[in-house]
């Protein structure tokens, strides 16, 4: 499979040749593929969605058995040892994990990480007030705070992660921009707009309808939207 | 417009590539026009071959009012000495010229070809007799077959000098040897070789005949052209970032003003942006639906 220039980017200084790796939130296995294709000897591909656990190995590990393990796992409780893992990606992870999770995931990545291990967080920054796709990532983290008590996204700025890892003994590499701007296809506006309805239909009638034909209005209004910033951060552990 | 070195050549092509095809599509003045306007914007490069309908008797006029202005390309499908000769000559008659700059084996498909254009009787024997007899000056070679051939080309062909083959975002984006136009480029730079891009704005096929009649389709294109200016700029724009020595123009003479105008106003991009546009039209394409990220 093609590997995303986003994750073949933000892997191309990274010594991921021999590497263990562990791909926190494995999504489809894109950080996963390209992690294999620069050469690592071995990578954990955690996630806590069954459906994507379902596509990794499908789409990636199938291929790649003796180098690839998937883990449907909670990020917050990791099933590998202490000082286990020389390369942590985080494509895309931190958006989805809520505040209160951050603590432990943050925690859990230093346990594992071995001496000397890299880490690398790739997100988007906040977007500015006057894109239009707010108006849906707003619906979704409304759908998602009614049906189950925690937003759906957290856009933290770059400033705020490499703080976050540097205050707890990481040593900041370099930052990237990745995207600039971000290409919110037709693709993604749906996927959203999707995640929205699914936490809609999930609310009392009268207000999940209601959520629900916000979603259908802003999926047509949006259309697609090129606006806001994706970062790559690289930190190290020290030795 | 900018111009950069077309390889060892000792020649500076502009960034855009004159397309010259678009003249089969318009009456003599409307053809003689769309050369003073490309001429205006600065385009000192021109590309031709025979097998563009009039486009050669088309190009006559003005070609021969500005010669010194162009530097002329033109190709031949012949693969034998014999053929490549004929077909030259017939170009220098029906441009009316009795140089052309840069000669080019075109629309190169196969191994077998290779062969029998490197082999005793080939068609580069014709290339090197007319460089000697002064009626070209430098021999190139067009493919849209994969970057493999266009790598066994370059080392059997010793006094290759330029090429051209496809690049763009949606090609960049794939990762498979099929697709690997970037290997082509840097050897291409290792080996002091200009690269002329096609397909720079294309969009995809056309849909099927069945869905579209060929009568039907509202461009003069190969392919299905993007066709905003924002669009054919950022097209433009990353076509000439990875590295070509100049972009050509695209076959439909409606949309020149707008590749002239993007052409013009190159001033580089961002490697964030090229890969804003490599994952659009990722995720256009995608066959693994719901990604809620890039």
């Amino acid at each position: 499979m093609d590997v995303p220039t986003t994750v073949s980017t933000a892997l191309e200084d990274r010594p991921v040749s021999g590497a263990v790796c562990l791909e926190a939130g494995a999504g489809v296995g894109n950080t996963t593929a390209g992690l294999l294709a620069a050469g690592a000897s071995r990578v954990y591909a955690v996630t806590n969605d069954a459906a994507h656990a379902k596509a990794v190995s499908e789409r990636v590990a199938r291929a790649e058995p003796d180098r690839t393990a998937v883990l449907e796992a909670d990020l917050r409780s990791l099933p590998l040892a202490d000082d286990s893992v020389e390369i942590i990606t985080a494509h895309g992870l931190f958006n989805v994990l809520p505040p209160e999770s951050l603590d432990a995931v943050v925690g859990e990545f230093r346990r594992v990480a071995s001496p000397g291990c890299h880490l690398v967080v790739d997100d988007y920054e906040p977007l500015p007030s006057d894109a239009a796709i707010r108006e849906l990532f707003a619906l979704e983290n409304a759908t998602s705070e009614l049906a189950r008590g925690r937003p759906a996204l957290t856009f933290y700025p770059a400033d705020v992660v490499r703080r976050l890892f540097v205050g707890d003994g990481w040593t900041f590499d370099r930052e990237w921009t990745l995207l600039d701007p971000v290409p919110w296809t037709e693709n993604h506006v749906r996927a959203h707009a999707n995640v929205a309805r699914s936490f809609a239909s999930k609310l009392p009638d009268e207000l999940g309808d209601q959520l629900a034909a916000d979603a259908d209005r802003l999926e047509t209004a949006i259309g697609s939207e090129s606006v806001g910033e994706m970062y790559s951060i690289a930190f190290q552990y020290p030795e | 417009m900018k111009t950069r070195p077309l390889g060892e050549t000792g020649h500076d092509s502009s960034i855009m590539t004159f397309g010259t095809i678009a003249l089969n599509w318009l009456e003599q003045e409307g053809a003689d026009q769309m050369v003073e306007l490309v001429l205006d914007r600065g385009v000192n490069h021109f590309d031709v071959a025979p097998m563009y309908g009039d486009t050669e008797l088309k190009l006559g006029p003005k070609l021969r009012q500005h010669r010194d202005e162009i530097f002329l390309g033109c190709k031949t499908q012949e693969r034998t000495y014999e053929g490549a000769k004929r077909k030259l000559e017939q170009s220098l008659n029906r441009l009316g010229v009795d140089h052309i700059d840069l000669y080019q084996v075109h629309g190169l498909e196969y191994e077998e070809e290779l062969d029998t254009i490197t082999g005793e009787g080939g068609a580069l024997e014709a290339f090197r007799e007319a460089k000697d007899d002064g009626l070209i000056s430098h021999i190139g070679l067009t493919s849209h077959s994969e970057p493999q051939l266009i790598l066994d080309a370059i080392d059997r062909i010793d006094d290759l000098e330029t090429l051209m083959f496809p690049m763009n975002p949606v090609v960049a984006g794939k990762d498979d040897a099929d697709h690997d136009y970037e290997a082509v480029l840097e050897r291409a730079a290792e080996e002091g070789i200009g690269t002329l891009g096609i397909k720079a704005f294309a969009k995809g096929p056309w849909p099927s005949t069945d869905e579209l009649p060929e009568a039907d389709r509202p461009y003069a294109n190969w392919y299905e052209p993007v066709d905003t200016p924002r669009e054919i700029e950022e097209r433009f724009d990353f076509a000439a970032a990875q590295g070509l020595t100049s972009v050509v123009s695209m076959g439909d003479p409606k949309l020149m003003a707008m590749v002239l105008d993007a052409a013009t106003r190159y001033d580089g991009m961002d490697e964030s942006a090229q890969r804003s546009l490599v994952e659009k039209l990722r995720h256009d394409e995608s066959p693994v639906p719901e990604q809620l990220h890039h």
